[in-house]
């Protein structure tokens, strides 16, 4: 039975609503299973998803926010996944954009099937990962890394690093440094020199 | 300054509250313009106007507060952007009542909800006394859209349209009176131009019988002959974008098509053989699989064509056929004789075919001339005989006035490129048609007769120097690059038959052309180059006389700026035999400067055909009726540029009639006093009906139940979204924001991103960061993107991934600006308005270090946690050990490698961070 709860923890759960849902046709990468879930889809341990189609919102404008409400407080990521499948979409999604802001949902709008397939799949597959893909990069070489750094400290800026860098040698010594050594560099003024020591020698934490 | 433009001046201050000038294109528009800034400027009127100026104190950017308040109350005319001045309005720094008049030019890019119109809104609400004048020399422009011109009129508040079409009397008067000398030469096209020209319109049409088939468009538009304007692309997104994303692939395919096949008529008689041929390759290597026309039946006559203006292929076997190509080859050369270029590379020609007589199958370089380079020299070369003969008289009377105009839409840059390429394309040619070209060996004759060098040769007295250097340079790079090509590439197959030769031979060329590619961007950096030096050691040695053409084309290569330095003291030091006949300026349209006002030509040659051009000549005449001026136009006959040529002028012409037409029936506005009451007075169709709701419960937008105030960051003002707010009736509040863009109330907060800015942010990361700082200080952080057609999978993933790792993250889809603006509205109903000063304070740490309303603030050093994960090997599962290990981060600068492994859970990471920590900083010297 270990098994059989290990694979569902890997696979998305379908709530028995969706039986019939041509959605269910385009999750592919993903595995899948109908189980008994309050929500349309869930993605994991604390993140779940309902479905909507805007054609279907129209007809039953209501739907949504009874959907929301019978979710209660129990999940982090509440995605409200949204099927744009009419023409004229601003006054629908108007109104499903309100109900989702207001009750704490993550609206995802798709144009296609597919495109809600993919966005089932990712959220799945994505649980556990890093930020770092949406982090942007960083240039490696040492320079870029000290001034991605330093900057940090608000009012710093591009300058003051080489200046630093420059008078110190090293970032351990500026990290090291007094305020007094801070101060006698050009360009740091008092302000900058509190910030930056403070930086450094406050305690990670304030409250001990 | 023409009559007629003071006619315009005194028409348009005739009336005190001013009016909307449109006028025909190319007939100076800045005349008018200057000159009602001048009447206007007696001293102590105001008038900030729309577009930098440069006579006039510029406020920017980088203009700092203080300094602009001052100007203000100078009471000087000041060119303001609009950024800044709706920004000056709304804080009140620029008092409103201060303000005489505004000025606009441009006006046909007014829209509803333009920053523009938001101050004119802002600025008749509070004084109706200021007067507005506003310009526009695109009259097709104004009757783009339903109504067009009315809403631009009461956008701006004005009640008087002014048109001064070409055909108005005073106009047409003033600029027939003495009409300068013109030739009209109409060169007849090649075969093949023909031929592609008939082939690209016959897909053409086949593309929009598709379209019309969709039923998504209004058919009346879509004609061939519209098809030929950029405006048509226009025409058909009009129609389709409310329907963009629901239309299926074919269409959206067949839009672009369309696009691309305009492209190709157009570069058809811009470009030469070669870039065309090249041109049409890389579309079909980008575009096959998806595009409709490609597999069109006339489409293989495009290519087919296309590759004979290039080369024939033949099987060599056929002796008949290689006489014949001699004897074609040899009749050219005679047409040609005097073009060096050309004649080196049919001799080029010539001795590939005869040195192809052995082998099995025989790549015939046939390159086409295009058949106006011909005239162009014929012109260039009669006016050089007419200046020797005249020399002194010319030379005497008008020093610097006769140097020639050569319009020229196209770069020439790229022209230059392709004259080297032709040569370099001889090389693999020769190669590859040889009787065993694959063996090393051929190389060494190659390299005697390297091509450039017999160019070099045979032009050595006209050509200048530098230029053979860089060939050579890039002919020996092309040399080397084959050799090792060889090596790579050697495959000892024997020709089985000539077919899959040919296929073989096209394949190597093509490489061959991508090679070619490579090496000429890298040659024309020399070429460059080297102009440069010789720019500076001698000042005219651009200005070379023998080669006229091909030293233009040089010289349109360097800078403008460089250029038109040297051309006003025709300089002739370079070559030994040079004469002092003037020099011939190359001038691209697009560049769009007055060329004609400082250049004085007395001889112009237009190369390609161009409405306003035609009329800026006409204007230019009329301005200088003392002057000699002949006027060459180049046409080629019964080809789409005339066809284009002529609609435009039909097109100008049908727009002012239906402007007069509209003028006549024209509804504006006006209150008691004659003020123009604006847009939003009347019951417009564009105004939603949930808007209309609004002002017939309140009757205006004064009334709205309750003031709903919008804190908006400054640097927004770039977007419409706050022009509409206000619209809708919202108070904003422009400040610098730290954190988000817009803030609704005390809990909302809203970053707005389009959607390419979405993506762009998404890639560098900085829409992570700005969701990081939203989530720490808002209760409910939106993104709002606007637009939405644009849903490719990259950005799903991106999406979800945000959406996870923010789950308190609300994102807002929105189709238009008036939607987002009713989500805001409807987000802001039941919540208190934004604090202005709490807003500002937001994400900024007071002096002591602490940020207010940080919920980690009280816990942490933000900052020192901030910096800590950005060092490397910090990670996002590590640093918190970190700082449970050591207190601070000087403690961590002192910390040795076995304690720093231990806290960081590895060695790698460890001596990472202590090798960036002791890293010794770079000495800069």
């Amino acid at each position: 039975s270990s098994s059989q709860s290990n694979q569902s923890r890997n696979a998305i759960l379908v709530s028995h609503r969706q039986k019939g849902n041509p959605l269910l046709k385009h999750i592919r990468n993903v595995r899948w299973a109908f189980a008994d879930v309050v929500c349309d889809y869930l993605l994991g341990q604390s993140s779940c998803a309902l479905y909507l189609s805007l054609r279907y919102h129209l007809l039953h404008p209501d739907y949504l926010y009874y959907r929301i409400r019978e979710l209660q407080k129990n999940y982090k990521l509440r995605v409200v996944l949204c099927h744009v499948d009419v023409e004229d979409v601003v006054k629908p999604l108007l109104e499903v954009t309100k109900t989702a802001l207001l009750h704490d949902c993550t609206l995802l709008c798709a144009w296609s099937l597919e495109e809600c397939g993919r966005y089932l799949e990712t959220i799945k597959m994505y649980e556990n990962k890093p930020a770092d893909l949406i982090q942007g990069q960083m240039d490696t070489d040492y320079l870029s890394r000290l001034n991605h750094a330093l900057t940090t400290v608000r009012h710093v800026n591009k300058t003051d690093v080489v200046t630093l860098g420059s008078t110190f040698g090293s970032l351990s010594n500026i990290m090291d440094a007094s305020m007094e050594d801070l101060a006698r560099c050009p360009g740091i003024g008092e302000r900058k020199v509190k910030r930056l020591y403070d930086t450094f020698h406050e305690p990670f934490k304030r409250v001990v | 300054m023409v009559k007629f433009h003071e006619h315009i001046i005194t028409d348009l201050l005739d009336d005190p509250s001013g009016g909307l000038v449109v006028l025909s294109s190319g007939l100076s528009l800045h005349h008018p313009s200057q000159g009602t800034l001048l009447l206007l400027s007696p001293p102590p009127s105001l008038l900030p106007h729309l577009l930098p100026h440069h006579q006039i104190s510029a406020i920017t950017a980088d203009l700092p507060s203080h300094h602009r308040l001052s100007l203000y109350s100078s009471g000087q005319i000041c060119s303001v952007t609009p950024r800044i001045l709706i920004v000056d309005l709304l804080t009140h720094r620029l008092p409103v009542s201060s303000l005489s008049s505004l000025l606009l030019l441009n006006a046909h890019n007014l829209l509803d909800t333009s920053t523009e119109s938001f101050i004119f809104r802002i600025v008749k609400s509070l004084s109706k006394s200021v007067a507005v004048y506003a310009f526009s020399d695109r009259p097709q422009s104004m009757v783009a859209g339903l109504g067009k011109t009315e809403r631009i009129m009461k956008a701006l508040y004005v009640k008087k349209l002014h048109l001064w079409p070409r055909f108005q009397v005073f106009v047409s008067q003033e600029l027939e009176k003495d009409p300068p000398e013109v030739v009209d030469v109409r060169v007849p096209m090649s075969k093949y131009m023909v031929g592609i020209q008939k082939a690209v319109l016959e897909v053409m049409d086949a593309c929009l019988k598709e379209m019309r088939k969709t039923n998504k468009v209004d058919v009346e538009d879509l004609t061939v002959e519209n098809g030929l304007f950029k405006s048509f692309d226009e025409i058909v997104r009009r129609q389709l974008d409310p329907i963009w994303h629901i239309l299926g692939k074919k269409t959206k395919q067949l839009v672009s098509d369309l696009k691309t096949l305009r492209k190709l008529l157009d570069y058809l008689v811009r470009y030469d053989a070669v870039s065309y041929l090249k041109y049409l390759d890389t579309l079909r290597v980008s575009e096959s699989f998806r595009s409709v026309w490609i597999f069109a039946e006339s489409s293989y006559k495009i290519f087919d064509y296309a590759k004979k203006r290039v080369y024939h292929f033949q099987r060599s076997s056929d002796t008949n056929t290689i006489g014949q190509s001699k004897t074609k080859t040899g009749k050219k050369r005679k047409l040609k004789r005097g073009d060096h270029e050309e004649d080196v590379e049919e001799e080029d020609g010539d001795g590939t075919a005869s040195a192809n007589s052995t082998s099995g199958a025989v790549l015939e370089v046939a390159l086409e001339e295009s058949p106006k380079w011909k005239v162009l020299r014929s012109i260039e070369e009669e006016r050089q005989k007419q200046a020797l003969s005249s020399e002194e008289i010319t030379a005497e009377i008008q020093e610097c006035d006769n140097g020639i105009v050569l319009v020229l839409q196209e770069e020439w840059e790229k022209y230059l490129l392709s004259k080297v390429e032709l040569r370099g394309f001889q090389t693999p040619q020769k190669k590859k048609s040889k009787p065993k070209p694959r063996e090393p060996k051929g190389f060494g004759i190659l390299d005697g007769v390297v091509p450039v060098t017999t160019a070099q040769n045979s032009e050595a007295s006209s050509i200048n120097k530098q230029e053979h250097d860089a060939l050579l340079a890039a002919a020996s790079e092309i040399r080397n690059q084959y050799k090792k090509d060889n090596v790579v590439e050697d495959d000892p197959q024997p020709d089985a038959g000539a077919r899959k030769v040919k296929k073989d031979e096209e394949k190597d060329r093509t490489k061959d052309l991508k090679h070619l590619v490579g090496m000429l961007k890298h040659s024309e950096v020399e070429t460059k180059d080297s102009l440069k030096i010789s720019g500076s050691e001698n000042e005219g040695q651009m200005a070379k006389i023998e080669q006229p053409v091909l030293d233009g084309k040089l010289q349109a290569s360097t800078e403008k700026g460089v250029l038109r330095r040297h051309n006003q003291q025709p300089a002739h030091t370079a070559s030994k035999n040079a004469k002092p006949i003037p020099p011939v300026h190359f001038y691209a349209l697009e560049s769009n400067q007055p060329i004609l006002d400082t250049l004085l030509p007395s001889v112009i040659v237009v190369y390609d055909p161009d409405m306003t051009f035609v009329r800026e000549i006409e204007v230019y005449r009329a301005e200088n009726p003392s002057r000699r001026l002949k006027v060459h136009f180049l046409f080629y006959e019964d080809s789409t540029e005339v066809q284009k040529f002529e609609a435009s002028i039909r097109r100008e012409n049908g727009a002012f009639e239906s402007l007069i037409r509209q003028k006549s029936m024209m509804m504006i506005p006006v209150d008691q006093n004659g003020h123009c009451l604006g847009l939003n007075s009347s019951m417009e169709l564009e105004v939603s009906s949930s808007q209309n709701s609004i002002t017939r419960k309140a009757g205006g937008r004064k009334e709205v139940q309750k003031e709903m105030q919008v804190i908006v960051d400054m640097r927004e003002f770039m977007s419409s979204l706050p022009s509409v707010l206000h619209q809708k009736g919202m108070h904003i509040i422009p400040v610098t924001l730290e954190v988000g863009d817009y803030i609704l109330s005390p809990l909302i907060c809203v970053e707005r991103k389009s959607i390419q800015d979405l993506f762009m942010s998404f890639t560098s990361g900085r829409l992570y960061h700005q969701v990081e700082m939203m989530v720490r200080y808002y209760r409910m952080p939106s993104a709002s993107g606007i637009g939405d057609d644009v849903t490719p999978t990259n950005i799903i993933s991106k999406l979800s991934l945000l959406a996870l790792h923010f789950p308190r993250l609300r994102i807002i889809w929105s189709r238009s600006l008036h939607a987002t603006a009713e989500i805001f509205a409807s987000l802001k109903a039941n919540q208190d308005e934004p604090d202005e000063v709490k807003a500002i304070r937001v994400g900024v740490p007071s002096e002591d270090g602490i940020v207010e309303n940080d919920v980690r603030a009280e816990n942490y050093n933000t900052s020192a946690v901030e910096f800590l994960r950005r060092l490397p090997g910090v990670t996002d599962s590590n640093y918190r050990a970190i700082m449970d290990g050591c207190s601070s981060l000087a403690e961590l600068s002192l910390l040795p490698m076995d304690k720093l492994a231990e806290l960081m859970g590895g060695q790698k990471a460890a001596r990472t961070l202590r090798d960036f920590l002791d890293a010794k900083y770079p000495t800069l010297l």
